[in-house]
């Protein structure tokens, strides 16, 4: 595919084309006036022209293109000593130069994702400027003085005296408020930018309270700043109201001093193709939305308990962020090989077995495994902070490596013990505790991970109709045993709880007890995801089986093949044993809508639901959850009903499965033709 | 790579004949290449070289077939097969039928056709990738047996992503037991 033909516009890059054959060219001809203009009000005019495509550019190359293609085909910033006599321009250049500077070291820094590769490409890009840290001393000082053009020019408004003689910005006087406030919200803007990405990379996440200040003026200077569009076309050119929408200027004007064929050498390994800028306003759209995910970042609570920062993560990721808000948030997680750059892992392991005694045994923080699982949660955690569709490649892979953590600890725990017998001594036996508790956590771990796997399936669209049955029955099976363990772990944490002599209500606190039932809610929550997964796999089978609808048939391979491809990393994993295709047939062939009416699955979840609004009722979150589970039930057990009326081989009956209400619990749909 | 269907030098409008008026060929030599590159070259915005072209139907003609209506080619498909990780896998890389023409179970006879070579030739699994906004190959796919084996985050430079799909024989070998 690396084959090029030579004179195709479309693939050679080195071809000679209309435009310029190189920078200085291109300066000489009068691309990249400095100033724009002798006129100082065109000058500011196309001075934000330039700030604004440079913003467009910002996006283009954050939503994945070349930095080459997009920030760098700006002139000014190729050769930015050609613009130190015109300040705003130059203090511009340089925040530009710096904050792509930041957001590369940061991307680069969490390196676990497949989307950096373009992203920090800046190969032969005149990245590196001597006085960077000098950028926001010169920004400040371009505020500051356009600040005072702004209070003198509103104070000559009211027929006040200025207090200061700075002269005007430019001009035209009737303009002069316009283009002051145009030009403070975007340095204002990258200004705040620049300071959260510095205050986000503090150690330890001190910087995280400022950093989250920082971010919020950045959304509201991203207000000024679209409000500054109609002042701004209103001195425009008269382009068509449609065509405007496509800009990259606020104005609708096209910019001076860009030119993408410059750098077309530099985009090396692949030829460059021709690339669209985004509008103007999608780049202010995408800010906005990279502030917002800036913004759920920093509010991680700094939770050391690891169930909590899982639990967190998967809510983050529900918005979908872009690569820049998940790389930062990964580096407030992992610094220098710790959690928040302060917890060691194998402390962070000791409190999720709720051992936290242990904490300080030399011989538990240099046991192997105690190391191996602390790597694993490490990257575990930075799996989690990557795309979706990454993310779920990789939680399948490192299955087989929790699962192999598993089956060593098992047999350490066996060994110590057979070995042992007669000689059991108070050391011996909290080692057989400590094997316990991390066999039972790390298989904990380990059914979690395969359940994101297999929900991320709903959410990247992997699975079609005719897969749904097998899908929830795997579901089921995995959240069947991660319940188990989790019971299990809570049980072994009571009980050395008890033996501390923690009072009762302690405890209660401690393990999330449910009041009426005295069962963790997290368990409760878990059981309804059990009934849900069942419900909907004998619905399924039972219209497969009664209907023909839903049934897999292709001319090449069958049902077990896909049985095999879509769970072939769990099987691999043995996650869980002794779980085949013929298991799954066996608990499915003979299903038949009046059995799951009799077996009544979703009615038992309404019955839990009910209880837990109470356990959950500080919890938005989890009350959202309850709200959606609620909805899916319902209309199951309706469209149920409505199957069992009709009967489910009527062929006026159509059924289809949709998630309305859940990202990843479907919904019969029932229709009559 | 990716499916299409060109637009000229045929009518805008759809045309009506039966599944029996279209002759499939499997690839037969340098003069069906024009053919196949006039095809590809017309729909796609990935632009293939000759040299992309013979690489293919040079090492593997009998995956290469061409779909026929009144002595005009409307449809060809190009794949190439092997070792790819341990396993003897094929690969369909382009698909395209002309668009006047689609709706009609060309695009699947010229797949099916050539996943039997594939098949007879030992290969144990089948692979290719389409935009995840490409219901109508997805579609066609899913039919012939296929799954969604992963998502590709913008795998296309307009962003969009991609399906690896993949379809997998029965009886094929396997690195562990699957029960």
């Amino acid at each position: 595919m690396s084959a090029l033909e030579i004179m195709d516009p479309k693939m050679d890059s080195g071809m000679e084309g209309n435009g310029f054959h190189s920078i200085e060219e291109a300066i000489e001809k009068g691309a990249a006036p400095v100033p724009l203009s002798s006129d100082s009000t065109v000058d500011v005019q196309r001075c934000i022209d330039v700030m604004d495509h440079l913003l467009s550019c910002e996006a283009t190359w954050h939503k994945g293109h070349s930095l080459a293609q997009t920030v760098f085909s700006c002139i000014y910033l190729l050769r930015m000593e050609r613009t130190s006599s015109h300040p705003l321009l130059h203090s511009y250049c340089k925040i530009m130069r710096s904050t792509c500077n930041a957001v590369i070291a940061a991307v680069s820094d969490a390196r676990t994702h497949e989307e950096e590769d373009i992203f920090v490409m800046a190969h032969g890009l005149p990245l590196q400027g001597d006085r960077d840290e000098k950028c926001l001393s010169l920004l400040n000082s371009v505020e500051e003085t356009i600040s005072r053009q702004l209070r003198a020019c509103k104070a000559q408004a009211s027929r006040k005296k200025p207090s200061d003689d700075v002269g005007s910005l430019q001009t035209i006087p009737d303009l002069e408020e316009g283009f002051c406030r145009a030009l403070l919200c975007r340095l204002r803007f990258r200004k705040h930018f620049y300071h959260a990405l510095m205050c986000m990379r503090k150690h330890q996440g001190r910087g995280i309270e400022l950093a989250k200040k920082h971010v919020a003026s950045c959304l509201s200077e991203l207000a000024f700043m679209s409000k500054s569009v109609e002042f701004l076309r209103s001195n425009g050119l008269g382009s068509c109201h449609g065509e405007i929408e496509y800009r990259t200027t606020a104005s609708g004007k096209q910019p001076f001093g860009f030119d993408a064929s410059l750098n077309s050498r530099l985009s090396a390994p692949t030829p460059p193709r021709a690339i669209q800028i985004v509008s103007w306003k999608q780049a202010i759209l995408y800010f906005e939305k990279l502030m917002n995910d800036l913004d759920a970042a920093l509010s991680l609570p700094l939770d050391p308990l690891l169930e909590n920062i899982l639990q967190f993560l998967v809510q983050f990721q529900k918005s979908e962020p872009h690569l820049v808000a998940r790389a930062h948030l990964q580096l407030l997680l992992i610094q220098d090989g710790k959690l928040y750059g302060k917890d060691s892992f194998h402390a962070v392991i000791s409190r999720a077995i709720a051992l936290p005694e242990i904490t300080r045994d030399l011989a538990f923080q240099e046991n192997e495994f105690v190391v191996q699982l602390g790597q694993l949660v490490m990257n575990l955690i930075k799996i989690l902070c990557t795309n979706n569709a990454w993310q779920r490649r990789k939680l399948g892979k490192i299955l087989e490596d929790w699962g192999v953590i598993s089956i060593q600890q098992l047999e350490l725990a066996f060994r110590r013990e057979y070995d042992e017998m007669l000689k059991v001594s108070a050391e011996e036996n909290l080692y057989m505790k400590l094997s316990k508790h991390l066999l039972v956590w790390a298989e904990e771990t380990t059914y979690w991970i395969a359940s994101r796997f297999l929900l991320l399936g709903f959410q990247l669209e992997l699975y079609s109709p005719k897969e749904y049955c097998m899908v929830y029955w795997y579901l089921y099976v995995i959240f069947v045993n991660l319940l188990e363990k989790m019971q299990l772990r809570i049980t072994y944490s009571v009980d050395n709880s008890r033996r501390k002599g923690k009072k009762k209500q302690d405890l209660a606190k401690d393990a999330g007890f449910h009041p009426p039932t005295g069962v963790s809610s997290t368990c409760l929550l878990l059981q309804c995801y059990v009934y849900i997964s069942e419900g909907l796999t004998m619905m399924l089978a039972a219209l497969h089986n009664e209907r023909h609808s839903f049934q897999i048939s292709s001319p090449f391979n069958s049902e077990h093949e896909r049985f095999i491809q879509h769970f072939e990393l769990l099987q691999r994993a043995n996650v869980p044993q002794h779980i085949s295709y013929h298991l799954f047939k066996e608990s499915t062939a003979n299903v038949q809508i009046s059995n799951v009416l009799k077996h009544n699955y979703f009615k038992e979840v309404q019955r839990i639901i009910t209880s837990l609004r109470g356990s959950f009722a500080r919890d938005p979150e989890r009350l959202l959850e309850l709200h959606r589970l609620e909805q899916v039930v319902d209309h199951n057990r309706v469209a149920l009903g409505v199957i069992e009326r009709v009967g489910a081989n009527d062929v006026s009956l159509e059924i289809s499965f949709e998630f309305p209400y859940h990202p990843y619990f479907a919904v019969a749909v029932v229709k009559r033709s | 790579m990716e499916d299409a269907a060109p637009s000229e030098p045929f009518p805008e409008t759809e045309l009506q004949f039966s599944p029996w008026e279209v002759e499939y060929v499997s690839y037969g030599g340098e003069h069906h290449l024009p053919l196949i590159m006039n095809l590809v070259d017309k729909e796609l915005s990935e632009p293939y070289s000759i040299f992309t072209y013979r690489y293919f139907v040079y090492l593997w003609p009998n995956l290469t077939f061409l779909a026929f209506h009144e002595g005009k080619c409307v449809g060809t498909v190009v794949c190439k097969m092997g070792e790819h990780r341990n396993t003897f896998r094929g690969y369909i890389a382009m698909l395209v039928v002309v668009k006047p023409c689609r709706g009609k179970g060309i695009a699947t006879e010229l797949v099916a056709r050539a996943i039997r070579v594939m098949m007879e030739s030992g290969c144990e699994e089948v692979t290719l990738e389409a935009e995840v906004t490409n219901k109508g190959a997805l579609a066609l796919y899913g039919r012939l047996g296929f799954i969604r084996a992963k998502r590709l985050f913008r795998y296309y430079l307009n962003g969009v992503d991609a399906f690896r799909l993949k379809l997998l024989f029965p009886g094929a070998k396997s690195p562990f037991h699957i029960p």
